[in-house]
This record gives structure tokens, C-alpha cells and sequence, in this order.
């Protein structure tokens, strides 16, 4: 694209100074600019059209106000927080709060007007009993009431060292420790024969398309309960994963490219940063940069054994990222009252979780591992250590906008991780005259993934 | 070899990110907020209910409870103060028989949005601006008249309980924009009764606030008493067939903070009408004393002596009662819900020879700081 552009540019420059070489050269660029602008001030025409003597013939239908209780936190003393954002298309004035449909005092920080998009904090004192329903409600000028309900009162988490500690105990039992354990199938792995390790590398992309789905859905459902109609949620959501899956397919590309060495240099290093930074314009800069970093190093080293090594990194990224997301529900279910974390949940989360150990070593079965213990621990945390990051964000600043990109970025990196694991196997396929979807071993790795996610989903 | 270093970089990063991410949109939103509004007004809310604890806010304070817009302003349906003990006798001539003609005129009106409950403004329609409409009062055996104009952009009428001829009924001669009737009848029986619009969607004509009180006092008038009208009604704001706001007299928690002076021992008669739409029942509780009840307001014996009455809609009685000791006392729905979407209010009842009978002009701040104390036994 960017070579394109470049191209475009010198034939339109040259082709302007050769029809009109008396002109300066800085007339034809101001040329350029104002071919340019030409759409723009037809745009700006017609909204100051609209806005002004358009405004009559266009004023047509009722906006009506909306109001989205994004948050509630219930406080120790008697009190309940409502975090407001005025979602609607028009500036709303709030008259009034409720607790249960009962009117109450109430203060609204910083003011009970509020512009588009403004959000507003609606402090209710009211002696809220633990563990039960509430449902809370404002109601504009107009008379219109918006209300969101909460399942069972628990008081809001305070970020303490304390709650901290029980965040993270809870996201090392149901994040690090099962992944860990998982990682030690790595040598029952080693021992398959190629048609078993087929099916279960097969099943590991079974377990994976799971979580992915999962995280779409509940991405969606997070998207439907808590995000307002004006974020588009999940369009976001599509896009986001989308993206997520472009750029890592990027990545990984350039990733597969050097280990095979390096091809010829048709490209400068400098061309490759300028791609990469385009990229980066788009959304995703942490994978932007990983891809960046790889370049540089491209020059650097020539290892062999990177693309297994590479996968089972992408496998632990993405299921990072889902682990983060699960963190993040788990956080802020216990501070929303929505679930009780009962012993059989956690041992649910860790034995569903410990098949994510097992997605991350099967890419391995064919490498040395003497010398990668460590990388695959770390391969282990990268995978579980989110769970506890999840726990604290979601415990003490839950953002349902934030969780949803999150678990977007987490299905594209799965999705990608999966297309990775069929595109090798396919070619492996290929080079011995079969094809893929003939190997009954594969299509039955696949399906039990799947079915072990369902099965072990069913105990949280 | 470095290349996982630099993914495991590359992963804290995204950690570290996602976090300030996080971060970011919510907590530093607020923190703005807060910022921009630093001259830091404070403002308490709070103690409407005992037990519910202070808090001070540099924000505004939404308490419908214990404070209100300016009711005498034009933006507000209705002036509960003025309402209370307003009657409007007519213009009144006599017949060449003697006996009295009482003229009235209501115009209709269905395009204004007011203000009925502080800060929530309403498309309501209403008699002569205001919800309710004006109490008209008339003796047994008075001609009525009433003029009325349509001033309003739908059909309109005025059908009032009691008894008359068939076609001043408002039933079947619906009155169309720009149009006007001439109502015409005896006042037959004495009584307290309500006349309302009664073009359909009825529910719609009378929950708007179309509706008012008609009084027909006895020829032998009624004891001397300090009077009142209060008309039990409510709002559905949101159009879900389910009231917002409940109240007597239209402005939910008026008399909590703006309590009804009233004198110990002098005897009180509150003329009392319900006109809630959608919801089945209504009720009025009295606290700190029982009241003699005359439902319909149509016999001079009481039926009851009580503090707890319940109608259904259209249901009204006069209810007659002194307090023996001073004091604050709360009357409200005694359907809680009711009660706490606004239908409460209180009396206070002053001793005469130790105040010199007060006006009704104390300051409001006085009014609220009672209200503050008095409050705590809500829910009883």
C-alpha cells in the first residue's frame, strides 16, 4: 500500500511538472492538497447545511434519552455507587435515584447534567443487606426511568493488600496451577506415535476453537448486558478479533519466514518499520512491536527449532489473553455478587483449565526439550499469570469495554493459533500425497477437544 | 533464543497495557470528573430516613423528599399550598325561582410539559393549568354551569360524578378542539365528587391529569372547620402502565417539606378524592389520631372512625378529625410503595396560645430541619 501511495505520488508530480513546467514545484503540491480537500469541503458544506437552515427539514422524530448504569459498587456503611454514562443521542438532566424502584436521596458527582457520552457517579446512602437483590434506577427529567439490577449485594473490593493477596490466590488455582499441571503431559506427548500425536495436537486445537467460541460468546453477552447501544460492542468485538488474527498471522509469517532464513532482500529494513508502524496505526501495538521486534533480531540470528517453539509461545499468548478475560469475569462476578466462589467452581475453572497445559506442550512433542524446561514454565505463566492480572482489574476497575477487547484479542490469537496448527499439519500432509481431512485421527482430535471443553465447562 | 525473550517482553508489555488500558477507562475518567469540578461545593444528603447516614457531595443532591422547585412558578403544575384550601364558589346569580346559579369555566388544555416532580418535567394536560383542576363548590339545590373550552389539540369533555340529565354527561358529546359546551345541572345531592375528562383512551385522559374536585355542601351547612381538598393521584412518566410518582395533591413529598400547619384542638375536614390511575387501590393513614369518616361525603353520620382508609379509583369521602397534643404528624399511603415514590406528607399541629398561630410563613430551612427529625419513623 505504502508503495503504492509512493508510486501514485511521483507519477502524479511528474506528470503535473511535465505538463506545466513553468509552474513551480510548490504549486503543483498545493495542487495536490487541494484535489484533496475537495471532498472534505463538500462534507463541510452540507453539515453546515444541516446544522443550519437543514436543521427545520431534517428535524424529524423525537430523540429520546438514554441513560446506561454502567457499574454498581455496594459500600461498607450504607451506600450504594452507581457509575452513570448518558449513552443517548441528546444531553440528559438526572431528577432522580432509586433504590428498588423506591425514590431515595441521593448525590450525583460531578453534576446531575450530563452531555453525551459524560458518565456521572450516583451516590446512594441506603443500609443494602449482603447477598441480596437490588436493582437500581435513575430517572431523567423527562421522566423516563433506566434501572440495571444486581443479583445478590456484595461489598465492593477495595484495592488492599488484602483483597489483592485473595485475587491472586484465587487466580494461581485457577490460572498458573492447572496450566502448570497441564504442561506435564509433555512427555506422555513425546511418546506418541505420529497418527496419536496428530490427534492430539488435533485435540488441542479442538480445546482451542472452544475457548475461542467462548470468548466470542462471552465477549457478546458482556457486550449485550453491560455495554451501551453507542460502542457498537459487538461489531467491536468482530472487528477486534479480526484484527487481532490479521496481525498475528503477520507476525507469525515473519516469524516462519526466517527460520527458513532469509530471502532475498527485495525489501530495505527501514520499508519493513514503516509497515510495521502502519500496522500499529491500526490497533494492535503490542503486536505490532512483537512483530517489530523479530525483524530486528532478524538480522541477527538463524534458529532452527523456532517454529514449534514459536506456535506453542502463540498457543500460551492466546490462551493468556482468554485467561485474562476469564480473570477478569471471575474479579468481577465476586465484586458484583453474581457468583459465589465455591470450592466445586474452582476446582471446575482448574480442571478445564489444566487442558490449556496441554494445548501449549503438544506443538513440542517433536523438539529437544532438555534445554527448554524453563521456556516452557515461562510459556506456563505467560498462559496463567494473566488470570491473576485478570482477577485485580476486573476485582477493582472492571470496564466492560475492556474486558470485551480483551477477549476479542484473545479468540483472533486462538483462531490464528488453530489455522497455524492445520496449515503444518496440512503440509506435512501435502508433501506425503495425502489429504488433511482424510485423517480420521484429526477430525477425532478435534471433535474430543471440543467435547472435553464442553464436558469439563459444564462443572463452572 | 532472544526471539522468546522478546515475546516474553512483548507478553508483559501487553500485560502492562492492558492494565493501564483498564485503568484508564474508568478510574481516569473519573479522576477528570472530579477535576474539573474543584471549587468543591459541598452539599449533604441524607438523614430524609434516620439511619441512612450523611454524605457530603461536591456534586448536586437529587431529594425530591426535602426539597422542591419553586411550586409558584408557571413551569410547575400545580401550587400545593394555594391547591389545599382553595374552593371556587362560581360567579353566582340567582333564577327568577331564587334559586342560585353558580357559573364556572374550565378550559382544557393538552400541549403544555410541566414540571411534576422536582426536576421531572411531564406533558400533562390539565384544567385551567394546573393539576388538578380548580375545586368547584356549590350548596344543594344550586344551578351549575359549567363553560367549557377546548383548548387543546384532541377532544376533550368534563363528565362529574352526581346526578343530572343524561346528555351533561360528558360521555357521548365529546368536545373537538376549539370547541366548547355548556355543562347544565342541579346540584342534587350533597357530597364530594370528582368530575374528569371522560374521552377515550380514558385511562390516558384522566392519568394526564384532567381530573378535579366538586364539592356540594348540605343545605345545613357542615361545622365550621379548617378545610382541605387533597386528591390522591400519581404519574406513569415512562408510559409502562406503572405510576413513577405517587401524591396527594400532585407534587410527590410536598407536605413533607412543607408540613400543613393545622391548630391543636381545632377541628379539620379534608375533602379527599382518588383519581390513581392504574394502580387498583389508594389509601389514607393518619398518624397520631383517628379520624370520623364519611365515605362519599353524602350522609352527616360518619361511617367510621378510623385512620385508615382504602379506595379504588373515583372513590372519595370527607374525613374529620382534631389533634389533641402538638406536634408533627405524618399522613401517607399505607401502601408503602406508594408511600415512597412520594404520596407522604405531615401536619404540624401548633398550639395556639403558644405561638400566637403561626401563618404558614415560617422559613423553609425551619420546615426542613423538622423534616429531617421528624422523618425517621418512616415506615410505619
Amino acid at each position: 500500500m505504502e508503495k503504492d501511495e509512493i508510486h501514485r505520488r511521483s507519477t502524479a508530480s511528474s506528470s503535473s511538472s511535465s505538463s506545466s513546467s513553468l509552474q513551480p514545484r510548490w504549486f503543483a503540491s498545493a495542487k495536490m492538497v487541494a484535489i484533496a480537500l475537495v471532498p472534505l469541503a463538500v462534507l463541510a458544506a452540507m453539515i453546515a447545511f444541516i446544522f443550519g437552515p437543514g436543521q427545520q427539514f431534517l428535524g424529524t422524530g423525537t430523540p429520546l434519552p438514554e441513560i446506561s448504569i454502567e457499574r454498581i459498587e455496594f459500600q461498607e456503611g450504607g451506600r450504594i455507587i452507581a457509575y452513570i454514562r448518558n449513552t443517548g443521542p441528546i444531553d440528559v438532566t438526572v431528577a432522580q435515584a432509586d433504590v428498588n424502584d423506591r425514590i431515595l436521596p441521593a448525590a450525583i458527582e460531578p453534576s446531575k447534567e450530563l452531555p453525551r457520552l459524560v458518565e456521572a457517579k450516583v451516590i446512594i446512602p441506603f443500609p443494602w443487606n449482603e447477598g441480596e437483590p437490588y436493582e437500581i434506577g435513575v430517572t431523567s427529567s423527562d421522566g423516563t426511568r433506566f434501572s440495571k439490577g444486581v443479583n445478590a449485594a456484595a461489598p465492593a473490593a477495595t484495592p488492599d493488600i488484602e483483597q489483592a493477596a485473595f485475587f491472586g490466590l484465587i487466580g494461581t488455582y485457577v490460572g498458573i496451577i492447572p496450566v502448570l499441571a497441564g504442561l506435564l503431559w509433555l512427555p506422555f506427548i513425546k511418546r506418541l506415535s505420529l497418527q496419536k500425536y496428530r490427534f492430539f495436537l488435533s485435540l488441542t486445537a479442538g480445546l482451542l476453537v472452544f475457548l475461542g467460541i467462548d470468548a466470542l460468546v462471552e465477549g457478546s453477552e458482556i457486550a449485550a448486558e453491560s455495554v451501551a447501544g453507542v460502542f457498537n460492542g459487538q461489531i467491536l468485538i468482530v472487528l477486534v478479533a479480526i484484527l487481532s488474527f490479521l496481525v498475528l498471522m503477520y507476525a507469525s509469517t515473519k516469524l516462519g519466514q526466517r527460520s527458513k532464513g532469509r530471502t532475498a532482500a527485495t525489501t530495505t529494513a527501514e520499508e519493513e518499520e514503516e509497515k510495521v508502524d502502519k500496522l500499529s496505526a491500526y490497533d494492535d501495538s503490542i503486536h505490532a512491536s512483537q512483530a517489530k521486534k523479530t525483524l530486528d533480531q532478524q538480522q541477527q540470528h538463524h534458529l532452527v527449532v523456532v517454529k514449534p517453539v514459536a506456535m506453542a509461545l502463540m498457543i500460551s499468548i492466546g490462551i493468556g489473553l482468554h485467561n485474562f478475560g476469564e480473570g477478569l469475569a471471575i474479579g468481577a462476578s465476586v465484586v458484583l455478587g453474581e457468583i459465589a466462589l465455591s470450592t466445586f467452581l474452582i476446582v471446575g475453572f482448574m480442571i478445564h483449565n489444566t487442558t490449556e497445559g496441554l494445548a501449549i506442550v503438544s506443538p513440542l512433542a517433536k523438539t529437544k526439550v532438555r534445554r527448554m524446561i524453563g521456556k516452557i514454565i515461562i510459556m506456563g505463566l505467560i498462559a496463567g499469570i494473566p488470570t491473576i492480572i485478570g482477577t485485580w482489574i476486573g476485582g477493582f476497575v472492571y470496564s466492560p469495554v475492556a474486558a470485551i477487547i480483551f477477549l476479542s484479542i484473545g479468540a483472533g490469537a486462538i483462531f490464528q493459533v488453530v489455522f497455524l496448527i492445520y496449515q503444518g499439519m496440512a503440509k506435512e500432509e501435502t508433501e506425503r500425497g495425502g489429504k488433511i481431512m482424510s485423517d480420521a485421527s484429526i477430525i477425532a482430535g478435534f471433535a474430543a477437544g471440543m467435547l472435553i471443553m464442553y464436558v469439563t465447562g459444564l462443572m463452572i | 533464543m532472544i526471539t522468546l525473550k522478546v515475546i516474553v517482553v512483548v507478553a508483559v508489555a501487553a500485560a502492562v497495557l492492558s492494565t493501564a488500558f483498564a485503568v484508564a477507562s474508568q478510574s481516569f475518567v473519573d479522576f477528570l470528573a472530579t477535576a474539573q469540578d474543584a471549587e468543591l461545593r459541598k452539599n449533604t444528603i441524607g438523614g430524609h430516613t434516620a439511619g441512612y447516614g450523611l454524605h457530603e457531595t461536591s456534586g448536586d443532591v437529587l431529594d425530591p423528599a426535602s426539597s422542591s422547585s419553586n411550586t409558584a412558578s408557571d413551569e410547575v403544575a400545580i401550587d400545593p399550598d394555594t391547591y389545599l384550601r382553595s374552593f371556587n364558589y362560581g360567579r353566582v346569580s340567582n333564577l327568577t325561582n331564587g334559586s342560585t346559579v353558580r357559573e364556572f369555566t374550565l378550559v382544557a388544555d393538552d400541549r403544555q410539559t410541566m414540571e411534576i416532580s422536582p426536576g421531572v418535567f411531564y406533558n400533562v394536560w390539565t384544567f385551567n393549568g394546573t393539576i388538578p383542576g380548580p375545586t368547584l363548590r356549590a350548596t344543594e339545590g344550586d344551578l351549575i354551569r359549567i363553560n367549557f373550552i377546548n383548548n387543546g389539540t384532541k377532544p376533550h369533555s368534563i363528565h362529574t360524578h352526581g346526578i343530572h340529565k343524561a346528555g351533561m354527561d360528558g360521555v357521548f358529546e365529546t368536545i373537538n378542539p376549539h370547541g366548547r359546551f355548556v355543562y347544565e345541572f342541579y346540584a342534587e345531592a350533597f357530597g364530594v365528587f370528582p368530575y374528569h375528562c371522560h374521552v377515550t383512551p380514558l385511562e390516558e385522559h384522566i392519568s394526564r391529569g384532567l381530573y378535579g374536585v366538586y364539592i356540594v355542601d348540605p343545605k345545613t351547612p357542615r361545622p365550621e372547620a379548617d378545610e382541605m381538598v387533597m386528591i390522591m393521584n400519581g404519574f406513569d412518566t415512562d408510559f409502562d402502565t406503572e405510576n413513577n410518582f405517587y401524591s396527594v395533591n400532585t407534587i410527590p413529598y410536598y407536605y413533607m417539606h412543607h408540613p400543613i400547619e393545622i391548630e391543636e384542638g381545632k377541628l379539620v375536614r379534608v375533602y379527599l378524592v382518588n383519581m390513581l390511575e392504574f394502580d387498583q387501590i389508594n389509601n389514607f393513614h393518619l398518624h397520631g389520631n383517628l379520624y370520623q369518616l364519611y365515605r362519599s361525603g353524602t350522609s352527616m353520620a360518619p361511617d367510621e372512625y378510623t385512620d385508615m382508609v382504602t379506595m379504588s379509583q373515583g372513590e372519595r369521602a370527607i374525613l374529620e378529625f382534631n389533634y389533641k397534643y402538638p406536634g408533627q404528624y405524618m399522613f401517607h399511603a399505607h401502601k408503602t410503595e406508594f408511600a415512597e415514590k412520594g404520596w407522604m406528607g405531615l401536619f404540624v399541629v401548633k398550639d395556639p396560645t403558644q405561638t400566637g398561630g403561626s401563618d404558614g410563613s415560617d422559613s423553609s430551612s425551619t420546615r426542613l430541619l423538622e423534616t429531617k427529625t421528624i422523618s425517621g419513623d418512616v415506615g410505619t
